[in-house]
């Protein structure tokens, strides 16, 4: 299936391609911009699940499941006419709340009404299996023939009542499947949990402290689903023979590690998911391990390219130089500073919060200070924000900071969760 | 241009110069530039292409275009420009060409590897019946930007001055030296007034473009050749001593007639401090002559100090050439192709040229 003709992807590359004789690193961040995406469903059909956790805990306090069930009734509304979907209730199992039966529905008038209906019946009781749940929706998927299969999963507690190892096994069967975006709703579920879910799923994490804002958020990450009318794109890079990919990450708009996810598909290619895409720009960190080659030589040290469909939409190169002129070798490009300095602070602010969990209160202090510092040194207003509400800052230009004596745990959370949300640098105009 | 080709075809013009570009052209004929696709409409990148040169010849510009073949390991150079296998940059044509404008002569313009860009400029020519073969040779000099173009400016220009001579009446040696000398004292101030065009058109950089020359002429069995600088003619026969045609203008040759010996003169410093050269500021652009009939079958080289720095005496240049045909190596231009690569292989500390026309006195 063709995209419309209307859908632009631009890549641009940002590097300083000189090399120092010797050296072998080649860093560079590609700006990937999508325009005239449309809708979802645009191009073969868009598949919707929406599972909400139904354990006994969304009871306590009852405004949790309340605004759940007005939440999904929220979500149910903006998925479009024409596409298949479905609602999960999540508990010790996954139990099919619309349709009646394990399968999927055509939305139509009709079949939304008859859903919201059916949500307005959600009762609470019992465990919080999310790995079931997960199974659950990926069976369902596989029932429908769909161009682009997005769910979003909200809950409210840590997982109990499945073993260790169901959630890793679910999700190893989900992955490529369809996205998932993660909710957690209070202050008792775990950022782990949901970030491997999201990490996983091509998703995103965040928290939802107060019941009352759930229905905002499920509006708004709803429809940001239906506006993606590119159900599928990869990022497939080329290296040169006898090289080495030191790691590929999505830099903007949150961090994400993908070199793991990796495929080959050719012997110098690799392919990397990366979902579906709305009107849009992503950022990406390529850095790869080079053959020396003598100075005066230029080489290509990686093609980044975009493909929809097998066909290559953007395309952008990654040089190498080498250069005796240190004038020219010794300057690091601005975009890649930047991100480089944005994935430090989601890493340290991440370890920081992970020291404060295990009572190691001088290191989470140092690390949390130089997050801080950081976060303030690259204009990440949110971050430093967010960081506000777990620190004091003593005096943010050298990184002196204490931990605050009562911070509220879904502050905590927050920071956590969206740490990996970077700025874009500011481009000289 | 020969009468059988057709006229070139004007296009949009140089967007340095404002000369009239043809179409196809990589580089302005007028003062070297190197033109876009939108300058002069180009034929298919991975196509070789006939280049319109102002001499009769048959010329490919050899630099691997779409689908060719990578220089370095043979893998497919894709349409960014860059080998699919290794990664290397296709050169442009301006870095690495090769001419054959006739099956006896040839030879082959490269960057090297440590240069950032190709100095080096050739301008050959031949007929097909053998009477005649001119090869020119122009070095820019590093340290004046933009003597790329310089150097190609002036070859080109000297080299189609040469080709535009009448050929000398009679069999007076004597006569005809004189004729090619004067033919060639015009065509190195034909050179120089390219290469001073090319200052003009950059705006008369305090720093101009400069380069060497070097321009040999076979007619017959007479070689006539003039030069400033320090790129080099070799005669190089199958049997008997191989010898170096001329002298450079450098420092290099002062200090040897100084009393140094080679060795430590090629080891100084100064050595190759050429002392005369084109340019805008040139101070003396008159070429020293010498001729020399042949009378044996061989070759005669021209070529860069980016090839005779890594074998600056005749009998080692004589014993690579004899083992590149032992070899295999036929053409002209194969043998120069082998020993670009031999310089690259020591190094390729400078941009490398070599031309050869080949004599044969059974063959005339």
């Amino acid at each position: 299936m063709p995209l419309p003709s209307s859908t632009t992807f631009t890549a641009e590359v940002f590097q300083n391609e000189y090399l120092a004789d010797g050296a072998t690193d080649a860093h560079a961040v590609v700006s990937v911009t999508c325009a005239g995406a449309g809708k979802a469903g645009a191009v073969g059909d868009a598949a919707e699940i929406i599972i909400v956790d139904t354990s006994g805990s969304m009871d306590m306090p009852p405004t949790k499941i309340s605004a759940a069930r007005r939440a999904a009734k929220v979500a149910v509304g903006e998925i479009v006419d024409g596409a298949w979907f479905a609602v999960i209730s999540g508990h010790s199992m996954a139990q099919m709340v619309y349709p009646p039966h394990a399968g999927m529905a055509k939305m139509t008038s009709v079949t939304r009404a008859e859903a919201m209906a059916a949500v307005d019946r959600l009762r609470s009781g019992g465990a919080t299996a999310i790995g079931a749940w997960i199974s659950a929706a990926t069976e369902l998927f596989g029932q429908v023939e769909a161009a682009q299969r997005h769910a979003i999963l909200l809950t409210d507690g840590k997982i109990e009542g499945e073993p260790a190892g169901a959630l890793p096994a679910a999700l190893a069967a989900a992955r490529g499947r369809f996205q998932c975006d993660c909710r957690g709703i209070g202050a008792d579920w775990v950022v782990d949990e949901l970030r491997e879910i999201a990490t996983e799923l091509l998703g995103t994490v965040d928290i939802v402290a107060k019941p009352e804002d759930l229905e905002a958020d499920f509006e708004a990450m709803m429809q940001a689903a239906m506006s993606r009318g590119v159900p599928d794109a990869r990022l497939r890079i080329w290296t040169p023979q006898g090289s080495e990919v030191l790691f590929v990450r999505q830099v903007a708009p949150t961090v994400e590690d993908l070199t793991s996810r990796g495929v080959q598909v050719a012997p110098l290619v690799r392919e990397f998911p990366t979902g579906a895409w709305t009107d849009e720009s992503r950022d990406y960190h390529v850095a790869v391990r080079v053959p020396v080659a003598p100075v005066g030589n230029e080489r290509l040290a990686a093609r980044v390219e975009l493909v929809v469909h097998d066909e290559v939409v953007a395309k952008s190169l990654v040089k190498a130089v080498w250069s005796g002129d240190t004038d020219l070798t010794t300057r690091i490009d601005p975009a890649v500073a930047h991100y480089t300095g944005q994935t430090k602070l989601a890493a340290t602010i991440q370890k920081g919060l992970a020291a404060k969990a295990s009572g190691d209160d001088r290191t989470a202090t140092v690390l949390l200070g130089v997050a801080a510092k950081l976060a303030h040194e690259s204009g990440n207003e949110n971050t430093t924000r967010l960081l506000e509400k777990v620190v004091d800052m003593v005096d943010v230009d050298t990184g002196t900071v204490r931990l605050k004596k009562v911070v509220d745990k879904a502050d905590e959370m927050a920071l956590d969760t969206r740490s990996t949300k970077t700025t874009r640098i500011r481009r000289e105009s | 241009m020969s009468p059988t080709d057709e006229p070139p075809q004007a296009s949009a013009g140089c967007p340095v110069c404002g000369e009239a570009v043809v179409p196809g052209d990589a580089f302005c004929e007028s003062c070297g530039t190197e033109l876009t696709p939108s300058d002069a409409a180009t034929t298919g990148a991975g196509v070789p292409r006939d280049e319109s040169f102002p001499v009769p010849k048959t010329m490919k510009s050899q630099a691997p275009g779409v689908g060719d073949e990578c220089l370095e390991c043979g893998g497919e150079v894709l349409d960014d420009g860059f080998c699919s296998v290794c990664g290397k940059k296709a050169p442009s044509p301006r870095d690495h060409w090769q001419e054959s404008p006739v099956d006896w002569v040839g030879g082959v313009c490269d960057k090297g590897i440590v240069h950032a860009r190709n100095e080096d400029a050739m301008a050959l020519a031949g007929m097909p019946d053998r009477s005649l073969a001119v090869l020119v040779v122009c070095d820019g000099v590093t340290s004046a930007p933009d003597s790329d173009r310089a150097s190609l400016a002036a070859a080109r220009a000297a080299c189609a001055a040469l080709v535009g001579t009448p050929l000398p009446s009679g069999d007076a040696v004597a006569a005809r030296v004189s004729a090619w000398s004067a033919a060639i004292t015009r065509a190195c101030a034909d050179g120089n007034a390219a290469a001073i065009g090319v200052a003009r058109s950059l705006g008369n950089p305090s720093e101009p473009p400069s380069c060497t020359f070097i321009a040999a002429v076979l007619h017959g069995d007479l070689v006539t050749l003039g030069w400033c600088g320090d790129s080099r003619a070799y005669w190089l026969p199958d049997e008997g001593e191989s010898v170096q045609l001329m002298l450079d203008h450098s420092l290099g040759t002062e200090l040897i007639a100084g009393g140094m010996s080679l060795e430590d003169a090629e080891r100084d410093p100064t050595f190759h401090t050429i002392t005369s050269w084109l340019g805008a500021d040139s101070v003396d652009a008159t070429p020293d002559i010498n001729s020399v009939q042949l009378r044996s079958p061989g070759w005669l080289l021209v070529c860069s100090d980016g090839l005779w720095n890594y074998a600056s005496p005749a009998a080692t240049l004589h014993s690579l050439v004899q083992q590149f045909v032992a070899e295999g190596r036929r053409t002209p231009t194969e043998i120069c192709a082998a020993l670009v690569d031999f310089a690259n292989a020591a190094g390729g500390h400078d941009n490398i040229t070599a031309a050869l026309a080949r004599y044969e006195p059974s063959l005339r």
